[in-house]
């Protein structure tokens, strides 16, 4: 079998131009590796027009990097025509009228959906093992967890299936599963890509992300997603920017912030040890690294859970059983209606969440949880600024530990959250964070290093983790 | 163990418009209690301003023009409802005579 997809894109990109190979040689490729690895659970939806699109492309476009390149699509972002189920049972018959705006930018630089990735249903969780379709598995460990919530999406770039593929990250729900799998995952700035057709589930903190095998590709791929959009107000308007002018460049000079929350015992100790190689051989290369005191960090789980499910409650008020998706049988009356289909359509996460996000927001509460919960996510976030006064980037490790066993975290409703607590002060902010891979502990899987930066500063995050990938 | 009340679940259950089997109610009165004693966890935050942060972006007024767009057919908009008439959703009867 052809190997093609395991070349650099931009040596795939020369085959295609000099007319070596063809889109359609790479989805072959992509849907055989797929049917092969059909045990990895990555896809809910494989496309079934891909061939047939691959084949209408017409000539290449030479100066289209991403011209025939086959790409993966979270399932939780509408694609006009294709299933999109946000791994539940309450969308599982659900065919989108229109196309996410990322989606659309994807078709107009002619790449290709493949199919739609599997994930925690509605992107709730961190394992992945809340979706309807049962978990994706870890390719470095198949008894292992590929993390959540875009663990389908981690796991297809991870294993080889597919070059390319979309996340998106409420609280960590791109750089964990990149992480857990040892791939490069970004959740870009808050506003810096629109949520337009991302299926919302906390309107403030998600993001859709690029997750791919390496930084330039990560950051080619950045370059297509982002822009303002009218149909998604969040979205901002910029002056258009490469994310890739920095990389390869010296980091001499740099200024490094490594809070010491992020280096205390709740790291299990091979990370630790990995991370403190890494700021090693930043110092050796001249970069400054200093261990920083960072207030609020250790309330940003407890933050999290309040907005997100907050949020959550409303937003996925919108799944009724009248408009779209499943409804109950046997209903009598429009009550029975919504309590039956919302009762026998989500699973126990989302259940969990909406009914503990209803209880934040009625009467009184609102004010003891969500307001007190916003308050201090304004605290985090002058936190988070201070330190970028005198740092270019904050890091340390992205997750606590490796990819735990599959079933582990199942019916603790705590674990869920506790996976992402490193990760989940960047949504808090709304700031720009990466996952690069640095290594593998004593059982071979995976460390991630985290990559802070400042807000719509993507360019210097991409800058270190292309100077690191060279070596880890 | 620590666990809320039958009547805890069906309340928030009822907010939530979430129908649940007696198996499900036991199950929450456990699981829910974790959650609620999490979220309790922000009462013992003590040094904080009450500036509140509703989203990261600064400029959130922004607004659309006022104008007509592109709009949906009626046969587009149906066309995933899981019961329907002709261009209309059909739905249990909502008001009883």
């Amino acid at each position: 079998m052809s190997k093609y997809l395991d070349l650099d894109i931009r040596k795939i990109h020369e085959l295609l131009v000099e007319k070596k190979i063809t889109p359609l040689d790479l989805v072959d490729e992509a849907l055989s590796r797929i049917e092969e690895n059909k045990d990895l659970n990555a896809f809910i939806t494989i496309n079934d027009k891909v061939r047939e699109e691959a084949k209408g492309l017409g000539e290449v476009d030479k100066d289209n990097l991403f011209f025939g390149i086959p790409i993966a699509v979270k399932d939780n972002i509408v694609t006009k025509d294709l299933k999109t189920t946000c791994a539940s049972h309450i969308l599982d018959n659900f065919i989108p009228i229109y196309d996410a705006t990322v989606v659309e930018k994807i078709r107009e630089n002619k790449m290709l959906i493949i199919g739609k990735t599997n994930m925690d249903e509605f992107a709730m969780g961190s394992t992945s093992e809340t979706s309807y379709f049962g978990a994706p598995l870890n390719p470095h460990d198949k008894k292992r967890v590929s993390g959540g919530s875009s663990g389908g999406s981690a796991s297809a770039v991870s294993g080889g299936l597919i070059p390319l593929a979309l996340g998106s990250d409420t609280g960590g729900s791109i750089r964990q599963p990149a992480s857990y799998t040892g791939i490069v995952g970004m959740k870009p700035t808050y506003g810096r890509v629109s949520r337009y057709g991302l299926v919302a589930f906390a309107s403030s903190l998600d993001q859709i992300g690029p997750m791919t095998r390496t930084v330039y590709e990560n950051a080619s791929l950045l370059n297509v997603l982002v822009g303002e959009d009218d149909r998604d107000l969040t979205s901002v308007k910029k002056e258009k920017e490469d994310f890739t002018r920095l990389i390869g460049e010296d980091i001499k000079g740099m200024k490094i912030a490594l809070p010491k929350y992020f280096v205390s015992d709740i790291v299990d100790e091979e990370i630790s040890k990995r991370i403190k190689e890494v700021i090693s051989y930043l110092e050796k290369n001249s970069a400054v690294v200093d261990i920083v005191d960072m207030k609020y960090l250790d309330t940003a789980v407890n933050l999290y859970q309040i907005i997100a499910m907050a949020e959550a409650s409303s937003n996925l008020a919108r799944f009724d059983g009248v408009r779209y998706g499943f409804r109950a049988s046997d209903v009598n009356s429009v009550d029975e209606m919504y309590g039956k289909t919302r009762g026998e359509g989500f699973g126990d996460e989302v259940k969990r969440r909406i009914m503990v996000g209803s209880y934040i927001l009625s009467g009184e509460n609102a004010k003891t949880y969500y307001d007190k919960a916003l308050m201090v996510r304004d605290d985090i976030t002058k936190e988070f600024n201070r330190i970028f006064k005198e740092y270019d980037l904050i890091i340390g490790p992205t997750t606590t530990r490796v990819a735990p066993l599959l079933g582990n975290s199942k019916d603790d409703p705590h674990k869920a959250f506790m996976d992402d607590v490193l990760v989940i002060p960047v949504n808090m902010a709304g700031l720009p964070g990466l996952n690069i891979p640095v290594g593998k502990n004593s059982e071979g899987m995976p460390i991630g290093l985290h990559i802070i930066g400042k807000a719509f500063d993507e360019a210097t995050i991409y800058k270190l983790a292309s100077f690191l990938e060279e070596v880890f | 163990m620590d666990r809320l009340s039958r009547e805890e679940v069906l309340h928030v259950a009822y907010l939530a418009r979430i129908s649940l089997t007696e198996e499900e109610i036991e199950k929450f009165r456990v699981q829910l209690k974790v959650l609620m004693d999490d979220i309790d966890k922000i009462k013992e935050v003590k040094d904080f301003d009450d500036e509140m942060m509703y989203t990261p972006i600064e400029d959130n007024t922004r607004l659309r023009e006022d104008v007509v767009g592109e709009m949906l057919s009626a046969s587009d908009a149906t066309i995933n409802a899981p019961k329907k008439n002709g261009s209309f959703i059909e739905v249990p009867v909502m008001i009883n005579e």
